[in-house]
């Protein structure tokens, strides 16, 4: 009998859901240091996936290590069993569609799979200049998944129209795809609210799990495209006693994937308070 | 017979990289970008240039805010958790630095082709990006001369200068990386002249005991710089991490101009056997390698 878990956060929901979505044997890339992607792969990873190959940075199938904000790069270097380049990289991985699954986020995402990373407002003269998608543009096309997880669920990030499209998965229904050289798959958003899951160009985000306490409501008032309906939408599955342990205990102890959740104004004092606690770990005060 | 020396200090790179050069920058993230060498053209004044980027952080963010680029060309420049790249931000949302934000894959294909000294290279792109319509002069559509596929053909990147931090070096360029490598070995095949810093120059001998470890051969470098802890405040995978504590006192000051002047003043110039000093000397660089060895495993 699964025992499941009444105190967790939301962060803790996102990861194990975001996790369920690694099948063991998946090639998994980590761009961007991004906490709560690396919580979820490196619990899948030690649970149900021990077969995925996790990549990052230079680093090829490295050992699953406990998270940290300063040291996610040396580890998996540490841990890795082959370095290579970022060519070799999209050779051996992107280029074919050899890879699974690498969530992204962006500043806006709208229903047709549009993301946009790069500015707000008019591209010649933008309100916010963003940092860019790096090989997002490419890999939520070439990879089986589109993952996506927005922690902040608002109308601000999921727009009727993105400002720019930096990238899109192009080619989505699955005889598409496979027409295009590319395996088949969904794309998937995991936000603070619900999962929610696109499977055809011309059908609408459809919530497939709404997080415990939400109301379809509450998610079609945060959202600014269409979406899908069900009438009877099931419950995002808790995180059980032992998942939300694992993360507390093995995977995150400094809590690094609460990071994303944090407002702004809040983020640099829960950083230093992270990295003084990782200083003690070392025996530094 | 003896071999020849590539080895040059610091100052000798205004020997190689001139104002107004397109200059690829190595290093990924906040990993291993060469600083030391970045720190020595602002030092030095050399002005006007383009600066290519794959994954770009406070290496862009500094040429930028010391006013040494004209132009950028970048796939995602960031300081990750510790928020947008603030020069980066302010150049081009107020001053209007003209930019070719260009996708990572063609970025790197882009200097692959410039490797292999072909005008393009095709990969099925980034069809419906709005980034290949605003810069068609990155990107073409082709037709697979074989099977009538469309194609995206990626145009060639031939930088004057590459620039790269590696972890070992021999006087004849031989340049060993154990770390992230990022784009840098495409950076340097692409590119007409070649500088890397490392963290220290060794006999050849020394390199020869493990030539796995060799990513850039010694014919395909101009000059080798010794530079311990030359990619700081960034990490030297897996021998340092990058200084968190010291990218959040650049974010503080990098927030508006007037600070960011302090900043230069403060770190950069002055030569740069000071500034080891002025990041926190001896203890700081033991800190940061120590939490460069410590990883638990699960």
């Amino acid at each position: 009998m699964t025992q499941y878990a009444t105190d967790y956060t939301v962060g803790e929901l996102m990861c194990v859901t975001l996790a369920k979505e690694i099948e063991d044997r998946d090639v998994i890339v980590l761009g961007s240091f991004t906490p709560l992607a690396y919580a979820s792969y490196i619990l899948a990873k030690i649970t149900h996936a021990p077969n995925s190959t996790l990549l990052a940075y230079a680093a090829v199938g490295f050992r699953p290590f406990q998270l940290s904000f300063i040291r996610a790069e040396t580890a998996a270097t540490r841990g890795s069993s082959l370095m290579w380049t970022m060519l070799e990289d999209l050779n051996s991985v992107h280029l074919k569609g050899r890879g699974d699954v690498e969530a992204i986020s962006s500043i806006q995402a709208d229903g047709e799979g549009n993301i946009n990373l790069s500015v707000v407002g008019d591209y010649n003269s933008p309100k916010l200049r963003g940092p860019g998608g790096a090989g997002a543009p490419e890999v939520i096309k070439m990879h089986r998944k589109m993952l996506g997880y927005f922690p902040n669920h608002s109308k601000m990030t999921f727009v009727p129209k993105v400002d720019v499209i930096t990238g899109t998965r192009y080619v989505i229904g699955a005889e598409e795809r496979i027409k295009s050289g590319y395996r088949p798959g969904p794309i998937r958003y995991i936000t603070g609210l619900c999962v929610m899951a696109k499977e055809e160009t011309h059908k609408p985000f459809k919530i497939e799990s709404l997080h415990p306490g939400v109301t379809a409501e509450q998610v079609v008032e945060n959202t600014g495209f269409k979406l899908e309906v069900p009438s009877k939408i099931p419950e995002t599955e808790k995180p059980t006693i032992e998942q939300v342990r694992l993360i507390r205990e093995e995977v995150d102890p400094y809590g690094t994937l609460e990071f994303d959740f944090k407002p702004g104004k809040e983020r640099l004092g829960y950083l230093n308070n992270i990295l003084q606690k990782e200083l003690q770990a070392i025996g530094y005060d | 017979m003896t071999t020849e020396s590539k080895v040059g200090k610091l100052s000798d790179i205004t020997q190689i990289i001139k104002s107004g050069d397109q200059v690829a920058i190595g290093g990924s993230w906040l990993g291993s970008h060469p600083m030391a060498i970045i720190r020595q053209i602002i030092r030095e004044g050399i002005k006007d240039l383009t600066a290519v980027t794959v994954v770009g952080s406070i290496d862009i963010d500094m040429l930028i805010g010391a006013g040494c680029l004209k132009k950028l060309m970048f796939s995602f420049v960031s300081m990750e958790a510790f928020g947008l790249a603030p020069n980066f931000r302010r150049a081009i949302e107020k001053e209007g630095l003209p930019y070719d934000e260009i996708t990572g894959l063609a970025v790197i294909i882009g200097l692959e082709a410039g490797g292999r000294n072909v005008p393009y290279l095709p990969y099925r792109g980034p069809f419906g990006s709005d980034l290949v319509k605003y810069r068609p002069e990155f990107y073409k559509e082709v037709q697979c001369p074989f099977t009538g596929e469309t194609l995206i053909a990626a145009a060639a990147i031939t930088p004057d200068v590459a620039i790269i931090h590696g972890t070992r070096a021999d006087k004849t360029g031989n340049i060993q990386i154990e770390g992230t490598s990022g784009s840098d070995i495409e950076m340097m095949r692409a590119a007409k002249k070649r500088i890397a810093s490392v963290e220290e120059i060794v006999t050849e001998e020394e390199i020869r005991r493990n030539p796995s470890k060799t990513k850039v051969p010694g014919f395909q470098v101009d000059m080798v710089i010794e530079a311990p802890l030359g990619a700081h405040p960034c990490s030297c995978a897996p021998d340092y991490v990058f200084d968190p504590w010291h990218i959040m006192k650049y974010m503080q000051m990098a927030s508006n101009p007037e600070t960011f002047k302090q900043y230069l003043d403060e770190y950069v110039k002055k030569p740069e056997f000071e500034y080891l000093e002025a990041i926190g000397g001896m203890r700081q660089a033991a800190i940061l390698k120590r939490l460069g060895r410590e990883v638990k495993f699960l």
